[in-house]
């Protein structure tokens, strides 16, 4: 039997612990990031390890490796406290059962609430939501002043359909030399599926299946747009360094200041700003077919908890905090980082350029496509949508490259 | 007698039994799962369930796996004969040893020492139309009027690696070349010598002839090394323009990272071993016979 | 073949010098064309990682620097956990890795060579098999395999897969270089009654140093380049290596790519490899002649 003495002993050595771990309580956290948001991660993570006891430890993930790491990971219980990943993935992940179910922390939370709607249905599955918006990128247009100006277009008025983009490029172009009037990834999947896509969702179309039963590559948008690149191309308005870019000139070439008009993403804002700090632009969205109509492609990273985190309590508190007032204006607007809630576009670190303005708004009006297999639709080096763009735009089939899309995409769809 | 031999037998597999053990739980064990898994259909993001050997029923009607080996085999086809040849015949420039000629060797080798993925991302850089100087000095050469995009064609692109890996890997089989040349005896080339025989007749007649087994060595390692050449193209071509530059390895990892098919991307790997197995007997069994005297 | 044959035996062909003078010209014309063409690239690379970032991507490049600049290496070293980190622990996995290839690799190799065992080549082909798998294919349950055991996220774990890697090759060099030792001299040792393992450590191994070296030698630089295990292997910034470091820091969004970076990446990746070779160039080349001819 037990004695007082045990007993006291038992509960000294509780009470022990208890402080023990109560002083030295600096907990860390793991997180993994992709490395694309690496940089903007790591302005938030920063601010909470300076205010809080607890820390957070951040580990960059090369971009393609992420959904291998985090797959193998799951199953293997060998999990990260928190993820950063693109947002993209999160149907495939919330479906494999790899995330935390968040929906009672989330829906009690009054920030949660004025986040980007894309952010809040991308991170849904059958009711319940197992992420929040992280650190959001978001498509625009850009056009260089310069060039406008000296081609004779007004250099505040920008592209505002498909259409204009294809004739200031014409007028860009006829400055001759080395300066062309539109650029596009050509071999970039992820590139087109970012800046070109919302055109086409902007004219009225809607771009990948969500099953094997829904229709791919719906109207008229993806026609027109794909027609104007190639029309833009055939007339050499593009360079021809185009065709085989697979992202690596994504966002240099609009850097030399020889490009009229580019779609691209909120991120190029800083870099421009460090890189080519004479280069007059302009941000706009990204237009449709007709005046009036925008969009932009919601990108950027998620986070969220995945199954098996070892300090879920710390996780959740980070998740909680980062949809502060606090972190979203000190942690990502101060650092020309686009905050996840719309609202706060507004603030006095984006006061001073209007064009960061915009590009926080084009978060309001952008989608996300919910769909599994993105990456073999989309993302992978021989999707049918990259598969697409080469063979309506380069050999300039474009009816038999949408049809052969849509079918591809059907079938992935349908698996 | 026999008891010794027996003893040396004994001890002879205590001196193999480590790399044996380490082999069978790090090479062996792995590839059973492997096998196992191709009879599933897993994802990457888990489940699975058996389904027989219907992954490899689908292997047969994968045109795209099938045309990614194609283009290995073609990769390979014309790889092999490049870095032989080119390895001989700098290897029959270099093989004295004066001091230039030492230099030349160390040079030739240097690229050899870096990593793949190293050598992949500098002539990918060099290749670039735009910041890459391979294009500028080829302008500069009037070799061609204005930067090239190389990776815009399967050819070119085909073309792009094809160089890169030469670059890279020539001087491995130099060096075993260097070494066949001057194992051969010199009172061999001696005596040719007094019967008359030219630079070039030694070389067919005697030099050739002798470097035949580390010919063997050299295209074995080489041929193998190309069937599963992986990250050159994923970091010089991405498999583009069109997929047209995907190679088996590649396929393999796409169906298994990026589609997510586990299954049927270990169903593919198992398949890639088995021609790799049969392609390497048949090599070695034809060189064999062609090497009897 | 020792160290020695190859460093200073002249053993070419015999050349006829009174008709040789233009050949040799043309022979030596060659050898600076032949240097100019593979030393290129690296030099090119090396003169790009010390522009200034602007003019490492510069349109059209310029061969030389326009000005000098340390910014791309800096960028490298100040990635993250820091460059040190990431040089550490690739060391450590490529010593590790060094210590199993050779650890492994001269015992069977010596068992190959040396003992007449039935079945031995059947062993000798199992050994070698490995390198006819696509090891990509092999990450997956292998990193399942490890998680049970707890080698997730270690160096033990990292260098037992670059050991796989690297195994046959080592094997296959140390067999030959072994044969390739007179069997008089065993015999000699077997007369005084030297055991087995004493003949290998005695007689066998110092008179197959280059070879060991060739193995630790290219055992370092597979194990100091390897990427993708070395990624799905280790879970944490801390305990990566130098190529995930090198992948990361010259990518940005949507694979755009900080020319300037990737050269310093370059250069700093390659660097320990150079000075690796060329230190211990002797050792080498004649550990590769002496596992190749035979």
């Amino acid at each position: 039997m037990f004695t007082r003495k045990t007993w006291a002993v038992l509960a000294a050595a509780l009470i022990g612990s208890t402080a023990l771990s109560g002083v030295a309580s600096a907990d860390t956290a793991t997180m993994w990031v992709r490395a694309s948001g690496t940089n903007a991660a790591a302005h938030l993570v920063d601010l909470w390890n300076a205010t809080h006891p607890d820390k957070i430890e951040l580990t960059t993930i090369p971009d393609n490796q992420m959904v291998t790491k985090l797959a193998t990971g799951v199953q293997a219980r060998e999990v990260p406290d928190l993820v950063s990943f693109d947002l993209i993935y999160m149907p495939d992940f919330m479906k494999a059962g790899f995330l935390v179910d968040l929906t009672a922390d989330l829906k009690a939370d009054p920030n949660y609430a004025s986040v980007a709607q894309a952010y809040k249905d991308i991170a849904t599955y059958e009711g319940k939501i197992y992420g929040a918006g992280f650190t959001p990128d978001v498509s625009i247009l850009v056009w260089n002043k310069d060039l406008f100006k000296k081609a004779g277009l007004d250099p505040e008025k920008p592209p505002r359909t498909i259409g204009e983009i294809h004739e200031d490029a014409k007028k860009v172009r006829a400055l001759g030399g080395d300066v062309y009037g539109f650029y596009f990834s050509g071999a970039c999947p992820g590139c087109n599926i970012f800046t070109s896509s919302p055109m086409m969702v902007a004219a009225g179309s809607k771009i990948l299946p969500a099953n094997g039963n829904d229709d791919a590559l719906t109207g008229e948008g993806v026609k027109d747009v794909l027609e104007a690149f190639k029309a833009m191309w055939n007339e050499g308005l593009i360079p021809k360094n185009a065709q085989a870019d697979n992202g690596a000139n994504f966002t240099s070439e609009f850097m030399t200041g020889k490009i009229g008009v580019q779609g691209t993403g909120g991120f190029l804002l800083s870099e421009l700003k460090k890189n080519a700090p004479n280069l007059d632009f302009g941000v706009t969205f990204l237009p449709g077919a007709k005046e009036g109509q925008a969009s932009s492609f919601v990108g950027g990273d998620v986070v969220a908890i995945p199954a098996g985190s070892k300090h879920l309590d710390l996780a959740k508190k980070f998740i909680a905090w980062e949809l502060t007032d606090e972190a979203q204006l000190e942690g990502l607007a101060k650092n020309n980082i686009l905050p996840s809630r719309p609202a706060l576009a507004d603030n006095k670190y984006f006061a001073a350029d209007p064009r960061v303005v915009t590009t926080a708004k084009a978060l309001g009006i952008g989608y996300v496509p919910w769909v599994y297999h993105f990456a073999d639709m989309v993302n992978s080096d021989s999707s049918p949508w990259i598969n697409m763009f080469q063979r309506a735009i380069f050999d300039g089939d474009v009816d038999g490259a949408i049809a052969e899309a849509r079918q591809k995409m059907k079938e992935i769809a349908g698996e | 007698m026999a008891r010794s031999r027996s003893r040396g037998q004994a001890q002879g597999w205590l001196f193999l039994a480590p790399a044996l053990l380490f082999v069978a739980l790090f090479v062996i064990a792995p590839l059973g799962q492997l096998a196992a898994t191709s009879m599933t259909d897993r994802s990457l993001l888990g489940g699975g369930r058996f389904i027989g050997f219907a992954n490899y029923v689908k292997i047969w009607h994968d045109s795209g796996f099938w045309r990614a080996l194609l283009f290995t085999v073609k990769y390979t086809l014309v790889l092999t004969p490049i870095l032989m040849g080119l390895g001989f015949a700098l290897a029959l420039l270099v093989s004295d040893n004066t001091p230039l000629k030492r230099l030349t060797r160390t040079i030739v080798f240097l690229p050899v020492v870096i990593g793949l993925s190293s050598s992949s991302l500098l002539w990918f850089w060099l290749f670039d139309e735009r910041v890459g100087l391979f294009n500028r000095l080829l302008v500069d050469l009037h070799v061609i009027r204005e930067p090239m995009v190389w990776f815009v064609s399967a050819d070119l692109a085909f073309w792009a690696v094809v160089i890169a890996i030469t670059w890279k890997v020539v001087g491995f089989g130099m060096v075993l070349f260097v070494s066949g040349i001057q194992a051969i005896h010199s009172d061999i080339l001696e005596a040719a010598l007094v019967d008359g025989a030219g630079y070039w007749a030694r070389v067919r007649l005697i030099i050739l002839p002798l470097c035949r087994r580390v010919l063997l060595l050299t295209t074995l390692v080489s041929a193998i090394g190309s069937m599963l050449a992986f990250d050159q193209f994923y970091i010089m071509t991405s498999g583009g323009p069109r997929g047209q530059t995907f190679t088996a390895v590649y396929s393999i990892y796409q169906s298994s990272f990026v589609s997510f098919r586990l299954g049927y991307g270990a169903a593919l790997s198992i398949v890639l071993m088995l021609i790799i197995l049969v392609l390497s007997a048949v090599q070695i069994a034809l060189t064999a016979r062609g090497a009897e005297p | 073949m020792t160290a020695a044959v190859v460093a200073t035996g002249a053993r070419a062909l015999p050349a006829r010098r009174k008709r040789l003078a233009p050949s040799a010209l043309l022979a030596s014309a060659a050898c600076v064309g032949v240097i100019a063409v593979m030393g290129a690239p690296l030099a090119l690379s090396f003169l790009a990682s010390i522009k200034t970032p602007a003019d490492a991507s510069a349109i059209p490049p310029h061969y030389l620097p326009q000005a000098l600049s340390a910014d791309n290496y800096f960028k490298v070293i100040g990635y993250e956990a820091g460059l040190a980190t990431y040089v550490a622990n690739s060391g450590l996995v490529a010593l590790m890795t060094i210590v199993a290839c050779i650890a492994l690799a001269a015992p069977a190799g010596y068992g190959l060579a040396r003992f007449d065992m039935r079945g031995k080549e059947v062993a000798f082909l199992l050994l070698l098999a490995p390198i006819m798998i696509p090891y990509q294919a092999l990450l997956t349950p292998l990193y399942l395999d490890f998680a049970k055991v707890g080698l997730v996220n270690t160096r033990v774990g990292l260098a037992i897969v670059h050991t796989i890697l690297q195994l046959p090759f080592s094997i296959y060099l140390m067999r030959n270089s072994f044969e390739a030792i007179p069997r008089e001299i065993e015999e000699a040792a077997m007369l005084d009654g030297c055991s087995s393992l004493s003949r290998l450590i005695h007689i066998f191994l110092p008179l197959a140093l280059p070879a060991i070296v060739t193995v630790a030698l290219f055992a370092f630089i597979n194990s100091w380049n390897e990427f993708l295990a070395a990624l799905i292997f280790m879970n944490r910034e801390s305990s990566f290596t130098v190529p995930i470091l090198l992948v990361s820091v010259q990518i940005g969004h949507h694979g755009a790519v900080d020319w300037g970076a990737l050269q310093a990446s370059i250069m700093i990746a390659i660097l320990p490899c150079l000075a690796v070779y060329l230190a211990l160039q002797r050792y080498y080349i004649s550990g590769l002649l002496s596992g190749g001819v035979k």
